[in-house]
């Protein structure tokens, strides 16, 4: 470790159509961290994930990137930025005009542009089996559920397995299914060492998976601290959002099995597991 | 009052610059479009299927009808003064250097520009454009350069047409209600015919085919979270770009009679 946090926002500033959407956010992001930024509704969530990943532009203020801020790195070092993070967006944002096959291979094929048509399809095929969307690959967006697109932009931003992913709201509009599966990803993505900054009001996603917490209100920075500091955080406004954090013994969510699952699609042996439990089934 | 008009002309002024800014992005990124060979040239080939090839049915009717319109209203009421040879030179004027351009420039408005502006409306609103910025993505260079490009291409092309068909398809048109002898017509069409016509077209075509993408691309980007604002987009794309063509049209009508 050198010390150096993986992602810094620094005094950042945000105006949105004459409204103050973010004021002086300051807060840091340590390899290997993973980073809730908690608040309701309005509160200035999705702005910040977005100006941290550098998709939005601060009105003041610096995002730095492994200590260089992003408004100073040349086009090679953003390049290598956008290679090395992902990020998941809260209403999935995939290209309409794109099949999901292409969805997932165009940033594989824009940052890895030696690798052949078999090596493209097979990453695509991993980050489609990793979230479970690999059925539908041959469809566009439009024939998809709102949930099953979710899961093809979680794919999407996993599909160069990043060290940096940014997440707004990853969990809003799947079904329970699937929801129970993202903390399972995020578990595995963390026993790698990624780095990890999420937007989400759902506090048993955060309960699970946070190491820090962040408390935005009104577009200020109101609480930050580790997630075993936030139990102790007594102000009434910031009890409003993290007072339903649970105790880390608690295990709510069935995410420990998906991430087993997802430890087994990385190393390739879900999917023969996968199939010999259909044959099981057939066989019932 | 005051008040107003002042945040006005800045909020104005403003916009100005922010547009020119946008024009110089669109304009670098199309050279380095060329240079770099990258996945935009399929969305380049599509602006040109769309705005090149599939209005030609379109263009090429009104060019034909305008053609044999003055055809037939110069051959008979410019005879009558005995100033017959006239019509030539009237139809080259109108259809290759003055209404041509225009025309097809309005045609391209029509389909073209508000196809851009509300397909970029719909992806800004649908976060599509922000998700190629986070895959690494420059939309100016992938979604912009490639329209602006095909855009500039296709109103050439159909300025091409456009003179092919009014000046020659028209004659056509012509034979079946007034028969002209086919020597005699394109001998007299081409004496009247000056290069500097041709390019003036031309450099007509270049100029509305230039202030029609970036328009149309700069009201598109523009959206920003509201489907209500796509449809406002396309009709702003095709209020301003009419606009500024015509304003065009005079300046450099302008230029080239006083000048």
């Amino acid at each position: 470790m050198t010390g150096v946090p993986e992602l810094e926002l620094r005094g950042l500033g945000s105006v949105r159509g004459g409204h103050e959407a973010l004021r002086g956010v300051s807060l840091s992001l340590d390899p290997g961290e993973t980073l809730f930024v908690m608040g309701g509704a309005g509160s200035g969530k999705s702005i910040l994930i977005k100006t941290a990943a550098g998709i939005a532009l601060p009105t003041e203020g610096d995002v730095l990137y492994k200590g260089k801020p992003l408004s100073r790195l040349s086009r090679r070092e953003m390049t290598a930025f956008r290679k090395a993070s992902g990020f998941v967006f809260q209403d999935a944002a995939l290209w309409s005009n794109q099949s999901i096959f292409d969805n997932l291979a165009l940033p594989v094929r824009l940052h890895e542009p030696a690798w052949d048509a078999a090596e493209v399809e097979r990453a695509v095929r991993r980050a489609a089996e990793l979230v479970g969307c690999a059925q539908e690959l041959r469809a566009r967006p439009a024939e998809l559920s709102s949930g099953e697109r979710k899961l093809v932009g979680l794919a999407r931003a996993l599909v160069l397995d990043p060290e940096l992913l940014f997440m707004d709201d990853p969990t809003s509009a799947l079904d329970e299914a699937s929801a129970a599966r993202v903390p399972g990803i995020v578990d595995s993505l963390k026993s790698r060492g990624r780095s990890i900054l999420i937007a989400s009001a759902v506090s048993e996603f955060s309960s699970r998976c946070a190491d820090s917490i962040a408390v935005l209100l009104d577009g200020r920075l109101a609480a930050i601290g580790s997630y075993a500091e936030a139990a102790a955080w007594t102000d009434p406004l910031v009890r409003g959002v993290t007072g339903r954090l649970k105790p880390r013994a608690a295990e709510a969510w069935t995410g420990g099995l998906a991430g087993a699952w997802v430890n087994a699609v990385a190393d390739g042996t879900a999917m023969a597991e996968e199939k010999s439990e259909d044959k099981g089934k057939d066989g019932r | 009052m005051l008040d107003r008009i002042g945040s006005a002309a800045i909020r104005g002024f403003d916009e100005f610059l922010y547009s020119l800014g946008f024009f110089v992005q669109v304009l670098k990124e199309s050279a380095l479009l060329f240079r770099r060979g990258q996945v935009g040239f399929r969305v380049l080939v599509m602006q040109i299927l769309f705005t090149g090839i599939e209005a030609l049915g379109i263009a090429a009717a009104m060019a034909l009808a305008i053609g044999a319109a003055i055809n037939l209203i110069g051959s008979s009421l410019l005879a009558e003064f005995g100033q017959g040879k006239l019509m030539y030179t009237i139809l080259i004027v109108v259809i290759a250097r003055e209404l041509g351009p225009l025309l097809t420039a309005f045609i391209v408005i029509a389909r073209s520009g508000t196809a851009i502006a509300t397909e970029l409306g719909g992806m800004a609103v649908g976060h599509e454009i922000e998700a190629y910025v986070a895959v690494g993505v420059n939309p100016i260079s992938y979604l912009a350069a490639p329209r602006f490009l095909g855009v500039v291409v296709s109103m050439l092309v159909l300025d091409i047409y456009f003179n092919v068909f009014g000046l020659m398809g028209s004659f056509a048109v012509v034979q079946l209600l007034r028969p002209i002898g086919f020597e005699e017509y394109f001998r007299s069409l081409f004496a009247a015919l000056a290069p500097g016509d041709l390019l003036l077209g031309f450099a007509k075509s270049l100029v509305f085919g230039v202030i029609i993408s970036v328009v149309s691309l700069y009201r598109g980007f523009a959206v920003e979270g509201s489907v209500t604002e796509v449809p406002v987009a396309g009709i702003r794309a095709v209020g301003s770009s009419f606009m500024l063509c015509i304003l065009a049209e005079v300046v450099m009508t302008a230029i080239l009679y006083l000048g």
